[in-house]
């Protein structure tokens, strides 16, 4: 098993290098040149002179690139050109956000998708089956911002039921030492702030979790299926059983092998692309970060959160991996 | 095996067909992939005929003799935008954009990819290993931020979200065609090929690839519509063609929030365009892989 982690480290190292020219190399493909692209309209020959100085962009390429990577390696990601900040800052702000909506979407996903799967591999055939077919060919089929402006009108504009921008209302003031407002609001102990807390994040949450939620029922039915024709399956049936028994203990725990697998990889997708949720519900994540990014052209903030979140993405994808390994002896001898 | 199965098997010998023929067969007696090819046929219809189709045009203004919007009516279907555009029309030109965007993306991710995949898989060797390495890099960077990347740094505009989303697809087919040539490139008619002297290049382009195929017209399918998806993603982002007035339908979408109070067809309307094309691509897709995977031949 320590040889397999190992491995998958190493295999670990290319990516990671490959990502870092990319970033590297992008930002300096930019029209104009990074000091341009730092400067905006602003530019001067002098300016862009002084700028090229003070960042070492008149230095050769490999060298600039190994200071870079001196650099990132420091957790040092440049300053922000639109706030003055250091970039690491304001991750340390928006990534939080991110998780707990990330967190939340796989919650609201695993508990409906996974049910959903089962019931139509059962039911394999009826309707029932027919229609969470559709249903999830449906929801892999809604652009994800197109659902939070549905949801966003039906259960905030027409209903009033749920708040729908931000992550906690502004007359709530409770101290944030971890960034995690549900975490903060317990900490603080405040049920209110809690509950206000939670609203903030249903709508998000579902309108995040609904392609998640669609995949997880499509692997859950397909994994059925799969193992409910298996041998052991028809042993348990055959030696008497209750059905339950059968369910629970033969059929889902092979079946979930797949399952466990693909809510890891959403996972992943989650932590990096919530960037069209966060941008309709006005919530301070990583995507709204990187969106404002994009319309202040503040490249440094683009260049390092692309990076961190590319990284986050990688390091789940390979912990799923081991996850896997480790739960199916077969993957580690291959 | 069940007896059903090895009888269907039976009767597949008694009247041999070829992959393709069966897999239409199937594909039609399918009723998705039937909704499916409808949707999509309107919606090529419509992209292709939209002077014909629409009432008037995407960018006439003051139809009411206001420059307000107006809810649906009898004159003006789908309803009027706030600069008093028709509706209808513009989710009419839409179609053309999502359509050309979607297909000529498809087509840049699927050509390079293919290339990358075929000289990868065939090659072998160091190029195969530096390649793939190559396209993990890119699908490390999540597919909507790559995109942005790009779009970034070429400045917003057709062209470009073509190539973004377009970018975005290369590693996926790439490595499908890979995966896929490597499967046939030890199968015995190969083998027979290569002894008999056949020409390597030759081998790849008409034995090997043709062979290899049926996944990646699969995921062709499904890419056009996470093209049109991620299209009108980089346009609700304000990342879309960079006149605001075109008929996009993600960018139509962009301001749309705004207005939810007061007039929300003006979401619903270029939002349920977009879900029922990409909708039709992805029954089409589903079906197709269905009726193409050697798992299934022989049941329907």
């Amino acid at each position: 098993m320590l040889r397999f982690v190992v491995r998958r480290l190493l295999l670990l190292v290319p990516i990671l290098l490959g990502l870092s020219i990319v970033v590297f190399f992008w930002i300096r493909a930019l029209p104009g040149g990074p000091a341009q692209a730092l400067l905006g309209e602003r530019a001067t020959p002098e300016t862009i002179a002084q700028i090229e100085r003070q960042y070492g962009l008149d230095q050769p390429v490999h060298v600039q690139y190994w200071k870079y990577l001196e650099r990132t390696t420091h957790f040092d990601l440049g300053t922000s050109v639109a706030s003055r900040r250091p970039v690491t800052d304001e991750l340390a702000e928006r990534f939080p956000a991110t998780i707990e909506l990330a967190l939340a979407a796989m919650l609201f996903s695993v508990v409906f998708g996974i049910p959903l799967g089962f019931i139509a591999a059962k039911r394999y055939g009826t309707w029932l089956d027919h229609a969470s077919l559709v249903g999830s060919l449906i929801g892999i089929s809604i652009p994800i911002f197109f659902l939070a402006i549905l949801l966003k009108y039906v259960f905030a504009v027409k209903l009033g039921l749920l708040p729908s921008v931000g992550r906690i209302s502004v007359l709530i003031d409770i101290p944030h030492p971890t960034k995690f407002y549900v975490l903060d609001a317990i900490l603080a102990g405040n049920p209110s702030a809690l509950w206000d807390v939670l609203k903030h994040l249903i709508l998000p949450a579902i309108a995040l979790g609904s392609i998640p939620l669609a995949i997880i029922a499509r692997i859950t039915r397909a994994a059925v299926l799969d193992v409910q024709n298996e041998d052991y399956v028809r042993t348990a049936r055959a030696k008497g059983l209750p059905p339950r028994v059968v369910d629970g203990r033969h059929i889902f725990r092979n079946a979930l092998l797949p399952i466990v697998t693909i809510i890891g990889l959403q996972t992943g997708l989650l932590l990096s692309g919530a960037v069209l949720t966060e941008t309709v519900f006005a919530f301070p994540g990583m995507g709204t970060w990187l969106v404002q990014a994009i319309r202040n052209r503040d490249f440094p903030v683009l260049q390092g959160g692309i990076l961190f979140v590319s990284l986050v993405f990688v390091l789940v994808n390979l912990l799923v991996d081991i996850t896997y390994a480790l739960i199916n002896p077969r993957i580690r001898v291959s | 095996m069940s007896v059903a199965e090895a009888e269907a098997r039976e009767v597949q010998l008694e009247a041999p067909s070829g992959l393709w023929s069966e897999a239409w067969r199937r594909v039609r007696r399918n009723p998705a992939a039937i909704v499916g090819f409808v949707l999509v046929t309107v919606f090529v219809v419509v992209a292709l005929f939209a002077p014909l189709v629409a009432p008037y045009g995407p960018l006439e203004q003051g139809l009411e003799g206001t420059l307000n919007f107006a809810s649906p009516s009898w004159s003006h279907p789908f309803g009027l935008d706030p600069l008093g555009r028709d509706l209808f029309s513009r989710v009419v030109y839409g179609a053309r954009f999502s359509l050309l965007i979607g297909v000529v993306s498809v087509a840049v991710g699927l050509s390079i990819g293919l290339v990358i995949g075929a000289v990868a898989g065939y090659l072998g060797g160091w190029i195969d290993s530096i390649l793939m390495r190559l396209m993990d890099v890119m699908l490390s960077i999540p597919g909507l931020l790559l995109a942005i990347g790009i779009v970034a740094a070429l400045g917003p505009g057709l062209t470009q979200i073509m190539v973004a989303v377009g970018a975005t697809q290369i590693p996926i087919f790439a490595r499908l065609l890979r995966g896929s040539i490597l499967a046939t490139r030890e199968a015995d008619y190969v083998l027979a090929a290569r002894s008999v002297g056949v020409p390597r290049r030759t081998i790849l382009v008409s034995h090997i690839l043709p062979n290899s195929l049926s996944p990646v017209i699969v995921q062709g399918t499904l890419a056009l519509a996470t093209a049109i998806i991620d299209v009108a993603g980089l346009g609700f982002l304000g990342l879309g063609p960079q006149d605001p007035s075109t008929p996009e339908w993600g960018t139509m979408l962009t301001d749309t929030t705004r207005y939810l109070q007061t007039a929300p067809y003006l979401a619903l309307i270029p939002g349920g365009a977009i879900v029922v094309s990409v909708l039709g691509f992805n029954l089409i897709g589903d079906a197709l892989r269905e009726a193409l995977d050697p798992r299934f031949r022989g049941r329907a």
